[in-house]
């Protein structure tokens, strides 16, 4: 008897995480799309840029859009690995009336039941691995990035680089690893997830990296000083910053460099603040850093546009 | 392959499975609705029924039903009319002919001038021997020897005497110290002797003129049968223990041909043709906490066939082939009353239950009908067991496997539907010479940041290898985005044959890979 009810208790638990699995499926609200650490995870697009402006944008757009028609495509699916659940109870309850009739039955219809169910299941985790994580706001920042600048470029010339939302915290964008004294592994990533360069239309060459960089501390085996008992610690998201790299190869023809107060090191612009500034040689360097895990794409170009109050025009 | 016909490929295999499957259980006839039923014909009250058997004991070729309890042996006919009834003094009885006439007489061993011998020969009671020097009646036999048939007596100390047929004693033994429990004849090279087992776990075996053939000593048993399963001539001897040990022994040699623990008492042990096939015999055994096993022996050895169970202690099996498919099956009655049918795989069919415990089911021919007769502490009832099936229900299989197999085609033609998801790697590339040129110099330029952040100790080897791979692979592809456009270039990058990474031209060994490579 014990044994039943026990069997029964987990048949009912399983019942319930599957109905819960194709019901999500169903309203198309299974994807969690959050690490380990909780925070939000986007698609994991990479953007060769080698382009004009308005050409990268259509293309964005466009690649967007292809994206969106792939998930339509299998959204209005998603009801019929449900139905396929319930034609597998009803192919079951066959067997169930069969039984309370008398008859002692082969469990055929409760086996075809099963298969139905297994082939519900088949059908709902292909429907959820054509589902796409949402866009970054990057992916858009950055689009509204070269738009602004679109009409600052050097005419015929294209904007040069990259856009690597594959993630922060890859394998293959580890930095550093430091060991502490309790041999705790902590890593430190490095990922240059904006890469621009520009001829621009007053002869300037611009070249703009944003660089996000994390630390995480790996997961580790502690012994427990009561228990004695080895636990397994959880990785640990140890804090994010944002770099942004600018450098400006000024035209001397058109322009000065004339360092001012608003703009020096240590001093705060938007969310950034101005870690080294360089203006020898004739060439602007900038290294700021936000403390914030996020900077908008208003802020570098807000940021850009400061960093030219340091270029005085010559007299035509 | 297009991936539009790759979900139909994967589909029809999974269909073939699928209807192989539902065919093979179609056509081998495993899949079956099945319902046994039992109806009360008539019933008599015969408390406590000891021992229970239809047989023609008044000789005109009718089945009458013959038991005995604690105190009283009766014969009824089909309707329960009384044919015969008489009071013992505990008594034990056996069946069997001892006159010679053709026809079974009741063979009562009880308590009355002294142990005594009754045969009751076609209703007529004659006693054929008294003042035994044996104790309490435990069991009691004919045996048909080869040298004549014997009545053997055993009592409830262990103590064994042989009587001809006209009541002298013929030989006397001891088969341990406690009560009989088992008694049955076996055959030794086709010649008849007599299994006798006590309480005690000895278990032994007497030829004709009361000599020792064997003896063997085990656990304390509750059951002793002997059956010639494999029909060669030796009987197997099967005893079960009070601790679960189940054993068949050779009875030419006592040797110990099977054992198997069943973790209970046995209580009943019995044969039972369930698989309809001759040339193995079946032995289902019951436990005292309600299990139940089905062996099916080979000549050789034994091996399980199934294990069931009731909610009580096996008090009897019997064995009947109720929907005439050439298979018996086996009609087990516990000691809470419930009574049920196992069929050939184990499927447990219940019959009516019954107010108090069974203790004795038998099968047989009452009339023009074949009846199961069970009897329980308190009556003893004719029942008139039906079978019935659904009938097409073996093509069920077939009907499932057509209803799956039409649900994964569906699924197939819906997965094949949805586009596939695009690739995550986007190149936005123009096609001008200068456009190109630019992105050239800026791939470099990047491949050389890489390099010095790498010397720099600012990126792990994991890492530039990975972004280094990405840029020559960019790098790659502006190649091959000038020759499409016609404008030359002097190409500087070659992928490894091995993994397909782009590698610069000149080297000699693959970065990402570690294949060497000769150009």
């Amino acid at each position: 008897m014990e044994g039943f009810i026990c069997g029964s208790v987990i048949a009912g638990i399983v019942f319930l995480v599957f109905f819960f699995y194709l019901l999500n499926t169903a309203r198309k609200k299974g994807n969690v799309d959050k690490n380990q650490f909780g925070k939000k995870e986007f698609a994991p697009v990479y953007v060769s840029i080698a382009d004009r402006p308005d050409s990268i944008i259509r293309g964005m757009n466009k690649f967007v859009a292809e994206a969106q028609k792939t998930e339509t495509a299998g959204d209005k699916w998603r009801w019929i690995p449900m139905l396929i659940f319930f034609a597998g109870i009803g192919l079951a309850l066959v067997d169930v009336f069969i039984f309370i009739i008398g008859y002692s039955s082969s469990f055929v219809f409760i086996a075809g039941g099963f298969l139905l169910w297994i082939a519900a299941f088949i059908m709902a985790r292909n429907l959820r691995r054509s589902d796409l994580m949402d866009f970054s706001p990057r992916y858009n920042g950055t689009k509204e990035i070269l738009h602004t600048l679109r009409d600052d470029l050097k005419p015929g010339s294209t904007f040069l680089g990259h856009l690597d939302l594959t993630g922060a915290m890859l394998q293959t964008k580890v930095a550093r690893e430091t060991q502490d004294a309790q041999k705790r592994t902590t890593q430190l990533f490095n990922d240059p997830w904006l890469s621009l360069k520009a001829k621009l239309y007053d002869g300037n060459v611009l070249r703009v990296t944003a660089v996000q960089k994390t630390k995480k501390r790996k997961s580790y085996w502690k012994r427990s000083r009561i228990s004695g008992k080895n636990k397994l610690k959880p990785e640990k998201f140890k804090g994010s910053q944002q770099e942004l790299k600018v450098r400006i190869v000024v035209n001397p023809e058109a322009y000065k460099i004339k360092p001012n107060n608003q703009f020096s090191q240590g001093k705060d612009v938007g969310k950034y603040k101005i870690e080294q500034l360089n203006t020898e040689g004739g060439m602007i360097n900038i290294l700021a850093v936000s403390p914030f895990e996020e900077v908008e794409h208003d802020h570098i170009l807000g940021f850009l546009k400061t960093a030219y109050s340091l270029l005085e025009r010559k007299a035509a | 392959m297009s991936r539009k016909i790759i979900p139909f490929i994967v589909a029809f295999v999974l269909i073939c499975l699928v209807m192989v499957v539902a065919g093979v259980f179609s056509f081998s006839g495993l899949a079956a609705a099945e319902k046994f039923n039992s109806s009360v014909v008539a019933s008599q009250s015969f408390p406590t029924a000891e021992s229970m058997k239809i047989i023609d004991v008044t000789g005109d070729g009718q089945d009458d039903l013959f038991i005995q309890n604690n105190s009283f042996v009766a014969v009824y006919d089909p309707n329960f009319n009384i044919l015969f009834s008489n009071s013992f003094s505990t008594p034990k009885t056996t069946l069997g002919d001892a006159d010679g006439d053709g026809v079974e007489d009741i063979i009562v061993f009880h308590n009355a001038t002294g142990m005594s011998v009754d045969v009751i020969s076609r209703g007529n009671q004659t006693n054929i021997a008294q003042l035994l020097n044996i104790g309490s009646p435990s069991r009691v036999a004919l045996i048909r020897f080869p040298t004549g048939p014997q009545i053997v007596l055993g009592d409830s100390s262990g103590r064994v005497l042989a009587l001809s047929t006209d009541g002298t004693v013929l030989w006397e033994s001891n088969v341990g110290s406690a009560e009989i429990r088992g008694m049955d004849d076996a055959r030794i090279g086709g010649q008849i002797h007599v299994a006798i087992a006590s309480n005690d776990g000895t278990v032994k075996v007497f030829a004709s003129d009361g000599s020792n053939v064997w003896t063997v000593n085990q656990e304390q048993l509750r059951r002793m049968r002997a059956f010639d399963l494999n029909a060669d001539g030796n009987s197997e001897v099967i005893t079960g223990g009070e601790y679960g040990a189940f054993k068949i022994y050779n009875a030419a040699d006592g040797q110990v041909i099977f054992e198997k623990s069943l973790g209970q008492a046995v209580s009943e042990v019995r044969e039972v043709e369930l698989n309809g096939e001759p040339s193995s015999r079946e032995i289902v055994a019951g436990g005292k906490d309600g299990g139940i096993w089905a062996f099916s022996f080979n000549g050789t050895t034994a091996t399980q066939m199934w294990t069931g169970s009731l909610s009580d202690k096996v008090t009897e099996i019997a064995g009947l082939d109720i929907n005439e498919d050439g298979k018996q099956e086996a009609v087990i009655g516990d000691d809470a009353g419930k009574v049920a049918i196992f069929t050939e795989n184990g499927t447990r069919n219940n019959l009516p239950d019954h107010s108090s415990g069974i203790t004795r089911i038998d099968i047989g021919k009452l009339g023009n009908e074949r009846y199961v007769v069970v009897a329980d502490y308190n009556e003893v009832q004719t029942n008139k067991v039906t079978f019935s099936s659904i009938p097409g229900f073996q093509y069920t299989p077939l009907v499932v496997g057509v209803i799956v197999s039409a649900v994964i085609l569906i699924i197939a033609g819906i997965l094949a539907s949805i586009p596939p998801k695009p690739e995550m790697k986007l190149s936005l590339q123009d096609k001008s010479r200068e456009s190109l040129e630019a992105q050239r110099r800026m791939l470099k330029e990047h491949i050389a940041d890489v390099e010095r952040l790498r010397k720099a100790g600012e990126m792990s080897n994991e890492a530039y290898l990975s972004r280094l791979k990405r840029l020559r692979g960019d790098l790659a592809e502006n190649e091959a985005a000038f020759k499409t456009a016609g404008f030359p270039i002097k190409t500087e990058t070659f992928a490894c044959p091995n993994c397909g990474g782009t590698l610069e031209l000149g080297m000699d060994k693959c970065e990402y890979c570690g294949q060497v490579i000769l150009s």
